[in-house]
């Protein structure tokens, strides 16, 4: 301390009392080998906790000791024995407990003959600039923070990754270092806000593990927001699992709600307050303080974060808490990007899905002109076909029965039970280009199967099997030939009541699509609820259907199969464990409007 | 004898119901031209009309009318090779409709069911 060292002998010689030095802006004081005070100008007394320096000439610099820790007494010995002392922004208190932050620099005072008499010092009081400083830092921090996080933030679209990148960095150690955090959004048809996701550990086990790990790895805020991916394990699993239920009534007065409307941050301390619901949230947290903030942007409230030391214990301060609201609003703008994202994505998915109906509508437009064409040939083919064959058989016919035919008649036998075989066959295929000569339209489908069910009831003979109807609620649409279509489900109700025996039931049920993207078939099955002979029997008449090439059957089975399939549909049996048989028939559903 | 007119434009279907409706009893008049069959009508007064549909130049269901027109008591049977025709409701006006077919009994038992009621509301009527 060479710029204090004065070769005066005295303190008149050093001139102390004049004016500039005695009010100058840094504290001055000489003490005696014991420590007493010689001099001291008007700071040093201010700021060593004097009205003026007259008040303090009596005191030792080692009685301030016991109310500050101005650590001037610590180092005394060792400026007396001849050394220096020099300390920048030392944190204390003066004699009055007002907090200071404080340049040192301490001296021995020499005597004329060079003998060190006492100690001379100058203190700074920097206590504004530091906390400007402290301030600065803070800002500076909290500037890092956020600039990572949005960094990690815009290499994220889809809302829970945008969540989980917020919340890490409120948990994360090198983030804003609470010890968990949960994030509620809000769902403006019900009033309520809801959970959506939690991070950080519900207990000292959890605590331990996740810490230990991520402690491990030494990595940076950036880093970690990099791999948050990665945080979903170190999450905690009892405090993310039940996030989801967590569900806050904004009618009922809790502190959340409040926080939400008024727009303001709080921190709040278990057992301040007794309404039922803040309790509630207690419970569920199971924590004593916690940190609640707005999401708030552009005007529009999304959310709150709130965040807790649950495991810690440390307490919230005010800073933390103005940091946290400032992380909430820099967040706010990328959760209502992300908002906007998962629309986009969604309206994305609609219009592909859109497109795909429209490809489908194009190639069945263009199927059902090949197939009205085909149609239209079939249709005189068999027409042309016809009368011959009703011409050969008749013939045949009329020399059997004249009795003519002698050795002749196995063999106009034969030509007459082909024919006959022949005209069924054209009358299902006549009947088939018919139906093709009608347009596609929008069909309900449980009114057409009850068409078809209907028909059946007129019929006598079918009218005593044990078929019954059960239709679904639902009222679902296919798109295509309604005469088609009706042929189809007439040849299969045909074909299992053919095959029913007495003890057999069968229910033919309809089973609707719903209006959401993954119903998209529409589905037709009969089913066998007779004893298991009868469902054995039925399995063999389905066995023999579908394995066999047997006659009329299998034609008329040809030309409906392919009818479902041209409508994009499938059909089959099913065989499940002990049960009957299953016929079903699938055809693409139309997206029901909202009208319907 | 019961006299039946048959329209049809095909020839070996028109001998076919000649040789068999004869051979049930039956006299026959056949004929390809649906619009000369108006002369038969007006001039041998058959007592039933065995029509197809799908004619060369017109079609039966068109004829209908005017037969009707002609002879309201006339009763006709629709014999065509395709069944769906039985939903147009053109053939509603016609008393039966019969898909062509190598067995021609349903035809003549049709024909004496209907010639029979005819023979019985004329008289009904003297």
């Amino acid at each position: 301390m060479s710029n204090l060292y004065a070769p005066l002998s005295s303190l008149d010689r050093l001139n102390l009392g004049n004016e500039p030095l005695h009010d100058s802006s840094f504290g001055i004081f000489v003490t005696d080998e014991s420590g007493l005070l010689q001099y001291l100008n008007e700071e040093a007394a201010r700021i060593l906790g004097f009205k003026n320096a007259n008040d303090a000439l009596e005191y030792s610099l080692h009685d301030f000791e016991m109310n500050t820790n101005c650590g001037l007494s610590d180092v005394f010995d060792n400026i007396i024995a001849g050394e220096n002392f020099k300390k920048t922004e030392h944190r204390c208190t003066n004699r009055l407990g007002h907090y200071a932050v404080l340049n040192i620099s301490l001296g021995p005072f020499r005597d004329d003959g060079g003998g060190i008499s006492g100690v001379m010092g100058t203190i700074w009081d920097v206590t504004e600039s530091y906390q400007r400083k402290v301030k600065l830092e803070e800002a500076d921090y909290v500037m890092s923070v956020i600039s990572q996080v949005s960094e990690a933030l815009a290499s994220a679209a889809e809302l829970n990754d945008v969540l989980r990148i917020i919340l890490t960095g409120v948990t994360a150690n090198q983030g804003l270092g609470f010890n968990r955090a949960f994030l509620l959004l809000i769902n403006e048809e019900e009033n309520i806000l809801e959970g959506k996701i939690a991070i950080g550990p519900n207990n000292s086990e959890e605590a331990h593990e996740i810490w230990s790990n991520l402690a491990g790895q030494h990595r940076t805020l950036l880093e970690l927001l990099d791999d948050y991916r990665e945080t979903e394990k170190n999450s905690g699993f009892s405090t993310s699992s039940r996030i989801e239920d967590w569900k806050i009534d904004l009618n009922k007065p809790n502190y959340i709600a409040e926080v939400f409307e008024s727009g303001s941050g709080i921190i709040v301390n278990d057992g301040v307050e007794t309404s039922s619901e803040s309790s509630k949230i207690f419970d569920y947290l199971q924590t004593e303080s916690l940190a609640i903030v707005p999401i708030i942007s552009k005007g529009r409230k999304l959310g709150i974060i709130a965040a807790d030391n649950k495991i810690t214990g440390k307490k919230i301060t005010q800073t933390r808490l103005d940091l946290l609201q400032i992380f909430a609003n820099n967040s706010a703008v990328a959760i209502e990007h992300s908002r906007l994202y998962d629309k986009v994505l969604e309206r994305a998915k609609e219009l592909e899905e859109i497109n795909c109906q429209l490809a489908n509508s194009q190639e069945q437009i263009i199927r059902a002109e090949k197939m009205s064409v085909i149609g239209e040939l079939t249709s005189s083919i068999a027409h042309e076909l016809r009368n011959p064959l009703m011409v050969i058989g008749g013939f045949a016919n009329l020399m059997i029965s004249s009795g003519d035919a002698g050795d002749n008649a196995e063999y106009l036998n034969i030509i007459l039970s082909e024919t006959q075989r022949s005209e069924s066959v054209l009358h299902q295929v006549l009947d088939f280009s018919r139906a093709s000569r009608t347009s596609s339209r929008e069909i309900k489908f449980n009114a057409l199967v009850k068409e078809a069910y209907d028909y059946f009831q007129t019929k006598t003979k079918f009218r005593q099997k044990g078929i019954y109807l059960n239709l679904s609620e639902e009222s679902a649409k296919v798109w295509g030939n309604p005469d088609q279509l009706l042929h189809v489900l007439l040849q299969f109700i045909h074909l299992t009541a053919e095959g029913m025996t007495d003890e057999c039931k069968a229910k033919i049920t309809t089973h609707g699509a719903c209006n959401k993207v993954e119903c998209k078939k529409v589905r037709l099955t009969i089913e066998f609820t007779g004893s298991q002979q009868a469902r054995d029997n039925a399995k063999k008449i389905y066995d023999k259907i579908f394995g066999s090439s047997e006659g009329t059957q299998r034609m008329s089975l040809i030309v409906a199969g392919e009818t479902i399939k041209y409508h994009g549909g499938n059909y089959g049996v099913e065989n499940p464990t002990n049960e009957g048989p299953i016929l079903f028939i699938e055809l693409p559903a139309m997206r029901v409007s909202e009208d319907d | 004898m019961i006299r039946v007119l048959v329209i049809d434009d095909e020839a070996h279907v028109r001998r076919l119901y000649d040789d068999l409706l004869t051979r049930e009893g039956f006299e026959v008049i056949s004929m390809a031209c649906p619009h000369k069959a108006l002369d038969i009508i007006r001039t041998q007064t058959p007592d039933i009309i065995v029509l197809d549909i799908e004619l060369e130049g017109d079609s039966g269901l068109k004829m209908i009318e005017k037969y009707k027109a002609e002879c309201p008591d006339l009763p006709i049977i629709l014999n065509s090779a395709y069944s769906t025709y039985m939903s147009d409701f053109k053939t509603w006006m016609a008393e039966a409709y019969i898909v062509k077919s190598s067995d021609i009994q349903p035809l003549v038992e049709k024909i004496r069911e209907l010639t029979g009621q005819r023979r019985k509301y004329e008289q009904n009527r003297k």
